[in-house]
């Protein structure tokens, strides 16, 4: 057998040297793409999926005129009944305010949020995660979650009585006593430090507001992709009362991100290729010169230009498939460890941006398909690299090539 | 019927900020088939620009020439190339063969590129091999044959598919004498029992000895004018 692509295999092994630097040159380039493609994706996907590590909504209802001013009085009435949402949606709904927390340390600001425990602890990564103490029961009315940062700086533990003073729906202030049932510990300094609970009841006893009456509905979905169609639903079944924002809207940044990350990524790769490939390439381009003659042996003997290109392409797909098969592998099992233990990429534990928490234990996505995406690169690579030494050739008379030496 | 034509030939190199060297100035010469024929002359005297011409691997300035009646001026690269692979061996001084391909991969190499199949391309060269006492290398690598071996494969590769020519441009130049003469008598050989043409150019008296006809160049003209 002496057909181009086995006579390509043979002579890329006549410098094996070169040709395993050229291979790990590539697959490492290759690796990293992977890996980075694999980083970035885990990253803003986990951004959105999960949102709740911020306590957020893939869509989120408020009280018309609410987000404004953020005015207690603006409410909304239980609209809960009339939602109809795709299944494995989890919904919550808020009573909000904002006041002050006082302790016999000091007294910190503070956003109230008066939720329903079972709903919140769906939809707030951080109530699912307590430091101490426990979950208010249902019915008690007295008890108030605080967060690690907010704790330590009034002196609260589980038992320690709080007061919490907020502006009530009659501008009036309103002020109660809360006995601390549990602290939780957020990723987010922020929310740790800001965001304390209690329960509905409790919240609307101390803003003065009647019923069922609330701020803000979250919707947390299974696939982000269906926040539009939601918040179609539900802006058309709940009319001028409430607004409705989707994440994209929420969070413009991620939005943004998600869009930038494509290009990001495809940016990335082009430049690592371009410098891997202008070293592969000049590797090739000594590798085929020096074999010029050898190259005119085989034109004298009547092969044809385009037989020459192929034999010189076939080392170059040869030497990318050797890192496509080293590079794609071992980018997989990079990206597969780093999806299941995740990557601390910051000293801190989230990055917040524009109102996004972004965990910094980034788990990489495992997707074939970019695997897929760097694998074409490589390929496209291999061919430019191949066919300019090859032209180098071609563009020769036989006879020139053969006095080469 | 003469096999290679070459009419009035010329072939000037005009390299950038040198003066155009004139290799060849107006050489016209017939070859028969069959003929075992030496071209000879002194180094630089036009011998391997002539060979050159002859196998469509270099275009002349002016003037033609023909391989079995097909004027080479006007084919393409590509024709050219098909017309060498159909009709025309080589071997050069050294350095003949792919180092990468056994001995008979390399003899067998033109027949691949005319779509001889695999099982008969080896026949064909172990025929071949068997006849010119290279059984035992069909396998072997070419460096790890003597130069001597090396050049009957070149030969072998020339001679396999049964071209109308075989252009050897000082085949015998980087052997010593007595391997060299055997090449030469086994290239005889070849070209009395197939009908062969053989054209070698060489400086060798022991090559122009062995030849039936020599045609003597002279800074690109010819001297010596053909019988
Ligand atoms: N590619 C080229 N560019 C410029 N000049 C060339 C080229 N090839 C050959 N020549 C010149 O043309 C002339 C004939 O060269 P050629 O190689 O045909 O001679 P030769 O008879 O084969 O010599 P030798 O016995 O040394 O092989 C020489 O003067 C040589 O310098
Ligand atoms: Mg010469």
């Amino acid at each position: 057998m002496s057909g181009p692509l086995s006579l390509g295999w043979r002579n890329i092994w006549r410098n094996r040297r070169r040709t395993l630097i050229s291979m790990s040159a590539i697959g490492v380039g290759l690796l990293l793409v992977i890996f980075y493609s694999g980083m970035v994706g885990g990253m803003i996907g986990e951004a959105k999926n999960q949102l709740d590590d911020a306590g957020m909504g893939h869509v989120e209802v408020f009280a018309s005129g609410y987000r404004l001013r953020r005015e207690v009085g603006r409410t909304m009435p239980d609209v809960r009944a009339q939602l109809h949402l795709p299944p494995g949606a989890q919904v919550g709904t808020r009573v909000l305010a904002r006041g002050l927390a006082t302790s016999a340390r000091g007294n910190e600001p503070v956003q109230v949020f008066g939720v329903e425990w079972a709903e919140e602890a769906q939809l707030s990564a951080h109530l699912r995660k307590l430091t101490s103490g426990a979950l208010p029961a249902a019915g008690d009315d007295r008890g108030v979650l605080i967060g690690e940062p907010l704790a330590e700086r009034l002196a609260l533990k589980v038992g320690s009585k709080v007061r919490l003073m907020v502006q009530r729906a009659d501008n009036e202030m309103g002020a109660d006593l809360f006995r601390v049932r549990g602290v939780y510990h957020s990723i987010a300094p922020a929310i740790g430090q800001r965001q304390v609970y209690v329960s509905a009841a409790s919240a609307r006893a101390l803003i003065g507001i009647e019923g069922a009456a609330a701020h803000q509905v979250v919707v947390q979905l299974e696939d982000p992709a269906q926040a539009d169609a939601v918040a179609g639903g539900l802006r058309a079944a709940l009319g001028d009362r409430v607004e409705v924002l989707t994440w994209a809207e929420l969070l413009p940044v991620l939005k943004r991100m998600e869009a930038l990350t494509d290009n990001v990524v495809f940016a990335m790769a082009f430049f690592v290729y371009l410098l891997v490939g202008l070293g592969v390439l000049n590797t090739m381009l000594m590798s085929v010169l020096e074999r010029t003659r050898e190259f005119g042996v085989l034109m004298a003997l009547g092969t044809r230009p385009s037989r020459i290109i192929q034999v010189v392409l076939a080392e170059s797909f040869w030497i990318a498939t050797l890192s496509v098969v080293l590079g794609s592998v071992l980018g997989s099992l990079l990206t597969w460890q780093f999806s299941r233990t995740g990557l601390r990429v910051n000293p801190a534990e989230s990055l917040q941006l524009g109102g996004m928490i972004i965990s910094t234990l980034v788990k990489t996505r495992f997707n074939p398909l970019d695997i897929l995406e760097a694998t074409a690169f490589v390929y496209a690579m291999a061919l430019v690299v191949g066919l300019y030494p090859a032209s180098r050739i071609t563009r020769l008379q036989p006879a020139e090539a053969l006095r080469r030496t | 019927m003469a096999v290679v034509e070459v009419e009035q030939v010329t072939r000037v190199y005009q390299e950038k900020g040198m003066p155009p060297a004139h290799a060849l100035r107006g050489v016209s010469l017939q070859i028969e088939q069959g003929e075992f024929m030496a071209l000879a002359g002194p180094s630089g005297s036009g011998k391997t620009t002539l060979l050159n011409l002859i196998g469509g691997l270099d275009a002349a300035t002016s003037g033609e020439v023909r391989v079995g009646g097909q004027a080479l001026s006007g084919l393409s690269r590509k024709e050219l190339a098909d017309l060498r692979r159909d009709r025309i061996g080589f071997v050069f001084q050294s350095y003949n063969l792919v180092p990468v391909l056994t001995a008979a991969e390399n003899a067998g190499y033109v027949l691949e590129l005319q779509g001889v199949g695999s099982a008969e391309r080896r026949a064909r060269v172990k025929a071949v091999f068997d006849r010119i006492g290279l059984a035992q290398f069909l396998d072997a690598r070419p460096l790890k044959m003597s130069g001597g071996q090396q050049q009957r494969v070149a030969v072998a590769r020339a001679i396999v598919s049964a071209p109308a020519v075989v252009l050897a441009d000082e085949p015998t130049a980087n052997l010593d004498q007595a391997t060299g003469a055997a090449l030469m008598d086994l290239m005889r050989e070849l070209n009395k029992e197939r009908g062969i043409t053989f054209i070698f150019s060489t400086h060798d008296p022991m090559v122009l000895s062995r030849a039936d006809r020599v045609v003597r160049l002279v800074d690109g003209e010819i001297v010596t004018a053909p019988s």
